[in-house]
């Protein structure tokens, strides 16, 4: 069954079908989620809510691409949760950002070395990702994480391309800048100054 | 970092060079950047160091979901008749039968206190044992007689005004009235009749009244009850999830 089928089938109410395009976008949702807030469980909330708030305005879909309209649903939804964090200080945003990721498991083909070092990697990005703006994060992990193209970060951000162009650059400056200040904790292999 | 004082023509190379590592610049503004860091150290550093930035960045691992986000549907649940959404109608009951309770309680006391302060205005408290030491006077006009060798009955004070002392006192009707019937005006006292009216309207009206007031007191102790009930089910509620 293909995707346009599956959206007209969940707009009549098929709940079986909305979850098989749950199932083919929740990765990419709760890794949004979880580099936008840097907590797992304030991540699992904020995509729940996520496919809830879809499966209810599934009827006001007008077509276009549904990645980027589950991703634009996915983004307020973080951004309500951080406003909620930092409004009734639930928890410290430092403390929200900076928690460790779980990682999954090395594979078989990794060894052990490999996997910590990209587990101190992914910390470390994570800690500089948290440095950002949230309007320059959100860019540089829908372009730079997860690989959209300019014109689907303009859709799920809800902005134009020249602003997602500027702060794709910004953000991007601003993270190369955390990363050389601490570059020492950086591992010899990701170094920028080698 | 590498910014150095580099002029206008750096600082728009600079940013240039986010869409340059993206390649997606028109060719013109590409080969401008490409002469550009040929000859300017530190926008080709500043460029390098982007793209190491960038590189781990893509590098960044993809977490697995630890659950799956699939939306389920609840099923309606058959509410009961006081559930969660009776207090719309449980509100308003409550507050009217509550208000009439009210209205009724105060009609009563004010009607109950005018009655009152009317009997007591009056001469003096009329009973029903006033009613029966009736003024001997009174009663004398009212007590029939016969006297032995006259013919017929006459009245007690009749017989005492005459003179006779031998005579037989007849059953009184006065003694042998029902005690609810009026007092014959001879008494001249009309409040003792009101008395006597306000006694049947005791008996009679009062009952139905209180029954009322009991009823409508049964029915807000009732009401409160199933609005605290109903109020419990819907902190019970669950959402969607």
């Amino acid at each position: 069954m293909d995707e346009q089928e599956l959206i007209s089938r969940s707009k009549s109410g098929d709940v079986e079908a909305f979850n098989l395009l749950v199932e083919q976008y929740q990765r990419q949702v709760y890794n949004l989620a979880l580099r936008m807030l840097g907590n797992s469980e304030a991540a699992e909330d904020a995509s729940q809510d996520t496919f809830l708030s879809a499966y209810k305005a599934i009827g006001k879909f007008r077509g276009g691409s549904f990645k980027s309209w589950v991703l634009h649903i996915a983004a307020n939804s973080c951004r309500d949760k951080l406003r909620v964090a930092r409004r009734y200080r639930i928890i410290s945003l430092d403390t929200l950002l900076l928690e460790p990721d779980s990682l999954p498991q090395a594979n078989n083909t990794e060894s052990p070395e490999d996997y910590a070092l990209r587990r101190e990697l992914g910390r470390f990005l994570s800690e500089g990702l948290a440095h950002l703006p949230e309007d320059q994060r959100l860019v540089v992990i829908l372009s730079d994480v997860q690989g959209l193209r300019y014109e689907e970060v303009a859709q799920v951000t809800g902005s134009s391309l020249g602003t997602v162009k500027s702060r794709l650059n910004r953000g991007r400056t601003r993270l190369r800048d955390f990363l050389l200040q601490r570059e020492e904790l950086l591992p010899s292999k990701f170094r920028l100054n080698k | 970092m590498f910014r150095g004082k580099g002029g206008p023509l750096c600082r728009k190379v600079r940013g240039m060079l986010s869409e340059y590592i993206d390649n997606s610049l028109n060719s013109e503004d590409k080969s401008f950047i490409e002469r550009h860091i040929e000859t300017c150290e530190a926008c080709s550093k500043e460029l390098e160091s982007l793209r190491m930035t960038v590189q781990l960045l893509h590098r960044v691992p993809e977490v697995s979901v630890p659950r799956s986000f699939t939306v389920t549907v609840p099923q309606p649940r058959r509410e009961s008749a006081f559930g969660p959404s009776s207090l719309r109608w449980l509100r308003p009951a409550t507050a009217i039968v509550a208000v009439a309770l009210v209205v009724l309680l105060m009609g009563d006391f004010l009607h109950g206190f005018e009655n009152n302060a009317g009997v007591n205005s009056g001469a003096g408290n009329v009973t029903f044992s006033a009613v029966q030491s009736i003024p001997s006077s009174a009663a004398q006009q009212q007590t029939m007689v016969t006297v032995p060798g006259v013919m017929g009955q006459m009245s007690l004070a009749t017989a005492k005004a005459v003179g006779y002392t031998d005579y037989t006192v007849l059953p009184s009707p006065l003694v042998s009235q029902p005690i609810a019937q009026p007092v014959p005006t001879v008494l001249g006292n009309e409040e003792i009749t009101e008395a006597r009216v306000m006694a049947q309207g005791e008996a009679g009206v009062g009952w139905p009244l209180r029954q009322t007031e009991i009823g409508l007191g049964a029915a807000v102790f009732v009401l409160l009850a199933l609005m605290i009930f109903a109020r419990r089910q819907r902190k019970k509620g669950v959402g969607a999830r």
